[in-house]
């Protein structure tokens, strides 16, 4: 309880920091929302060409194409600050700060920023999920409903994991930001059902990074009623459990080798 | 040319400061592999769906061109798009360095452009000669890149390096505009990030200009971003015949001296706005 109302007075001061420039938050957000159209025209641009891509209509990639955003941009609003540690702050070891004070620093990070950036793809993906939904010639089910939900939730959870582990190898690397680029980029292949690739990346995608799992699964149940929804949801809790547990695991191992700098 | 020695210094520094990322570009090889990689599932994917198959022509593109365009697209994007003149102009706004501009007899702008030629020499050089021959030399290899005669190819690659000094500045210039409106705001990430987009909507590489809607295709050939990364690669994969490679030369030169232009009437008012507190 304690913890829920810090990170609310945490938020609140790192909210009023960004309204202090309200002309930046907003050419921010802008900007995400206007990339992320280009990349939705060009994708149904492709799609005007062909009637179906491996037998998904236009309709089912933009409903896909939205929901994939979903998690992505959770994870965006919660994690942001995790970039910073990857790149920045460990190596010029600004971080003493966090580590004085009686709270976990993994926690801190997590309060110290709130990226109102993420609504703009939050907006986007919803958008397109409400539109392309109508489209759908699919009968609605609470169990497909259910299963979006989890994964939207929990793949962000997985994708924050994976954020959280590769950015506290900058305690020992000094500098993890382009190993953790690496890592996120693969985000780009969530966003096309597993039917476009070879079977050697699809396992990748179910069984290592787990982008298909938490995207392509859930949206597949909804379509085609391919999985128990339920059961479904429960793998992709556990499996977020598990890989939250280990990232926090691997950033307390991690952060022991922190040094300051200092000055 | 006894003015143009002044800044050859820039030209050299951004040159050598290019090769001290070295690390970033190991991390921008790795990314580039998996995406490069991505985008060809989702090709053959989408020629696979397509009702002629994988010998369908979509837009007058093959499955085969439309994999060369991908590559020699990312290749070319990486060679030619490397400058930082947007962060630098916010990093001069925010701490005041650039009142040592105004009061040195160095064009500010002249200064940027020196820096663009540099370390687009320096990256074609050092990566751009390899990472083209040994690509060129592969889609050669297998096919994937027809060459009917050889005195073409060289006719095309001579004028491809034309189009790609043109396309280098067109980026400076596009960034240099985007960079002054850091005067207006202290949004640099944002500016950033939308004219990275705009860029690579408009500039055909995300998706060839050809598979837009006809009207909207017509109006983005003649823009300035066309001559940026499209035309270039299309030239260098023989697309274009020689009128056409003339045309689309002189629409990218056209545009340059405009957006030079309205760089400069931009900076002239940017720069009223400016106070630096001593220093």
């Amino acid at each position: 309880m304690r913890y829920v109302k810090l990170y609310f007075t945490c938020i609140k001061r790192s909210m009023l920091s960004r309204l202090e420039y309200k002309k930046d938050a907003i050419i921010s957000i802008l900007s995400f929302l206007i990339s992320n159209a280009c990349a939705l025209c060009s994708i149904y641009f492709i799609l005007q060409a062909i009637p179906t891509l491996k037998g998904y209509t236009p309709a089912e990639v933009g409903f896909f194409y939205g929901f994939s955003m979903l998690p992505i941009a959770l994870d965006h609003l919660f994690s942001d600050e995790f970039w910073l540690v990857a790149y920045r702050r460990v190596q010029l070891g600004d971080m003493d700060r966090h580590f004085l004070r009686p709270v976990p620093v993994i926690f801190q990070m997590f309060a110290e920023t709130f990226q109102p950036d993420g609504f703009g793809e939050i907006i986007v993906g919803v958008t397109m999920i409400v539109v392309c939904g109508l489209n759908l010639q699919v009968s609605v089910t609470f169990g497909a409903v259910f299963v979006l939900i989890i994964g939207a939730i929990f793949g962000a959870v997985i994708i924050t994991s994976f954020k959280v582990a590769f950015s506290s190898l900058a305690f020992i690397f000094k500098r993890s930001g382009p190993l953790l680029q690496i890592v996120y980029n693969f985000t780009v292949y969530a966003k096309y059902p597993l039917a476009i690739y070879p079977q050697v990346v699809r396992f990748i995608l179910i069984f290592i990074l787990p982008f298909g799992l938490f995207i392509s699964l859930p949206v597949d149940t909804l379509l085609y009623g391919t999985y128990n929804p339920y059961l479904l949801s429960l793998i992709i809790v556990g499996v977020a459990i598990a890989f939250f547990t280990l990232a926090t695991l691997v950033w307390t191992l991690c952060a022991r080798r922190y040094e300051s700098t200092g000055s | 040319m006894r003015w143009l020695r002044r800044y050859k210094p820039f030209a050299r520094a951004a040159a050598i400061d290019m090769m001290a990322y070295r690390f970033n570009i190991i991390t921008w090889a790795i990314v580039t592999v998996f995406e490069v990689a991505c985008m060809v599932f989702l090709w053959l994917a989408v020629y696979q769906s397509s009702e002629g198959r994988m010998d369908s022509s979509i837009n007058g593109f093959t499955y085969k061109e439309m994999i060369v365009y991908v590559v020699l697209t990312t290749i070319f994007t990486f060679i030619a798009f490397n400058d930082d003149t947007l962060w630098l102009i916010n990093r001069d706004v925010r701490e005041g360095t650039i009142g040592n501009f105004v009061i040195k007899p160095i064009s500010y702008r002249g200064k940027f452009i020196a820096s663009n030629v540099g370390a687009f020499l320096m990256m074609s050089l050092v990566f751009g000669l390899p990472l083209y021959a040994a690509s060129l030399a592969t889609l050669i290899g297998i096919g994937y890149l027809p060459v009917i005669s050889a005195w073409d190819f060289i006719a095309h690659f001579l004028l491809f390096l034309v189009a790609s000094v043109l396309a280098c500045l067109l980026n400076g210039a596009i960034s240099y505009i985007f960079g002054i409106l850091c005067f207006y705001t202290t949004a640099a990430w944002g500016l950033n990030a939308l004219k990275t987009t705009v860029v690579s909507f408009l500039s055909g590489t995300l998706l060839p200009i050809a598979f837009f809607p006809p009207v909207f295709r017509d109006i983005v050939s003649y823009m300035p971003f066309a001559g940026m990364s499209q035309n270039p690669v299309l030239i260098l994969m023989m697309k274009y015949d020689y009128l056409e490679c003339a045309k689309v030369i002189l629409i990218a030169l056209g545009w340059l001296v405009l957006l030079e232009l309205i760089g400069k009437l931009l900076f002239n008012h940017a720069i009223k706005l400016v106070t630096v507190q001593g220093g």
